[in-house]
């Protein structure tokens, strides 16, 4: 063994863990025998190790088991997403089938492919582990994170004496394009902002599942807020984004 | 079914249980926990080919440990402890004396679960996995060093520093 062998107290804790040679044990022993000090400590370590074997013991729950057989294959069809919740996966794939049947109801098209995409991007993000790649309430901090990631630079505005704080960006996959989307936060609910180019011009408001999506078109860039807070909430975030002064 | 899978099945799904534990021990926290276990699954899928079948459980179990380092840097503690401070620390306060402060035995023994359990929880980083690798998954001190990736005196070392800090708090009086 090691140097930390030549203390009789971690010799006392190898004992007790069944990891002294017979030669060793038997020296151990009468060491232990002759000092009262060492025999206590092995009594307090022996007591430890029965009382831990009181705690209880932790079983993986059977949802966890079923969502990493999902995701190596071993049965169903893979999980789009490694940190869903099993449930949480179960009640977005149902929100975005019926977001699907909905906007190609309502809205046929590229920009209703569109929609579909920008809904499931901002209900995932509420399921990740944060819903933001960049956590940061600095526009001038978000805005250069999107540098290098995507090619289009996003506008963001400060909007945070208005009770919209920013609090972060991520990239969302729109088919196969990677789009900027800033997350804003309006008392306990967050708000996606999407920020889309030839991907169809968005409707101007539509209600999906409990999801609103107000979107607009400037200067060829479409936009697409998405939040579960009010419609009246969110009309006027939409209006305070568009008339905040755009930065440098 | 893929090689790869039947593998898998083998290997690391016999482990899922004690790959939990650790990282709930690791993590203190259920959700966090799974979210580990289901990302050291994933690595380990993804690392199966290079497995050489010896000792499957500590190899589950050092992805597990390693993927919750990772993780819980990333998302929880972007200062999560650092070996060489605990060390440090524990030198300078002197954690060997076997005074009159030591417990009896008797009052450790008869510890309840909820008060060892957040004893255990208590613990820096370092000296609950070590703890947890060898009285809650029963591994051999060589196979925690491989998991851990410290020399075995390391490993005796924080054990027994380890158990000391749960003797004296659970020796505490009760309010």
């Amino acid at each position: 063994m090691t140097d930390a062998s030549d203390d009789p107290i971690l010799l006392v804790h190898a004992y007790c863990d069944g990891e002294l040679d017979p030669a060793n044990a038997l020296a151990l022993e009468r060491r232990m025998a002759a000092d009262p000090r060492l025999a206590a400590e092995r009594d307090r370590i022996v007591a430890l190790k029965r009382a831990m074997t009181r705690l209880k013991p932790a079983a993986a729950p059977p949802a966890l088991r079923g969502r990493i057989e999902r995701e190596v294959g071993l049965r169903g069809r893979p999980a789009a997403r490694p940190t869903w919740s099993a449930l949480a996966a179960s009640v977005a794939l149902a929100v975005v089938v019926s977001a699907g049947a909905t906007w190609s109801v309502l809205a046929p098209g590229p920009a209703a492919f569109a929609g579909d995409e920008v809904l499931g991007s901002h209900i995932r993000s509420l399921m990740a582990a944060q819903p933001y790649d960049v956590a940061s309430s600095d526009r001038h901090t978000v805005k250069p994170w999107f540098n290098g990631r995507i090619p289009q630079s996003p506008r963001v505005v400060d909007l945070a004496r208005d009770g919209f704080p920013l609090v972060g960006g991520r990239v969302d996959v729109i088919g196969r394009t990677p789009v900027p989307s800033l997350v804003y936060r309006y008392q306990a609910h967050l708000i996606s902002v999407t920020q889309t180019q030839g991907l169809g011009t968005p409707p101007p408001m539509r209600t999906v599942g409990g999801y609103h999506v107000v979107g607009w078109t400037e200067g060829g860039v479409s936009y697409w807020a998405v939040s579960d807070v009010g419609e009246g909430e969110l009309e006027k975030f939409v209006r305070l984004f568009r008339a905040a002064p755009t930065d440098g | 079914m893929s090689d790869e899978r039947t593998r898998f099945a083998n290997v690391v799904l016999p482990h899922l249980g004690d790959a939990y534990a650790l990282a709930r021990w690791l993590a203190r926290n259920d959700s966090d926990a799974e979210d580990i276990v289901q990302e050291a699954c994933l690595r380990a899928f993804r690392g199966i080919r290079g497995f050489g079948n010896i000792n499957p459980r500590g190899w589950v179990l050092s992805i597990v440990r390693n993927t919750a380092y990772t993780w819980l840097k990333k998302h929880r503690d972007p200062k999560l402890v650092a070996v060489d401070n605990v060390e440090e620390v524990e030198q300078a306060g002197a954690a060997w004396d076997l005074g009159p402060a030591s417990p009896e035995a008797s009052l450790i023994e008869q510890a309840d679960a909820a008060r060892l359990e957040a004893a255990i929880a208590a613990l820096p980083i370092e000296f609950r996995e070590t703890l947890v690798l060898r009285d809650v998954e029963g591994l051999d001190y060589r196979t925690i060093a491989e998991v851990t990736g410290v020399p075995i005196g390391t490993v005796m070392s924080r054990l027994a520093r380890a158990r000391r800090r749960l003797m004296v708090e659970l020796g505490k009086e009760t309010a």
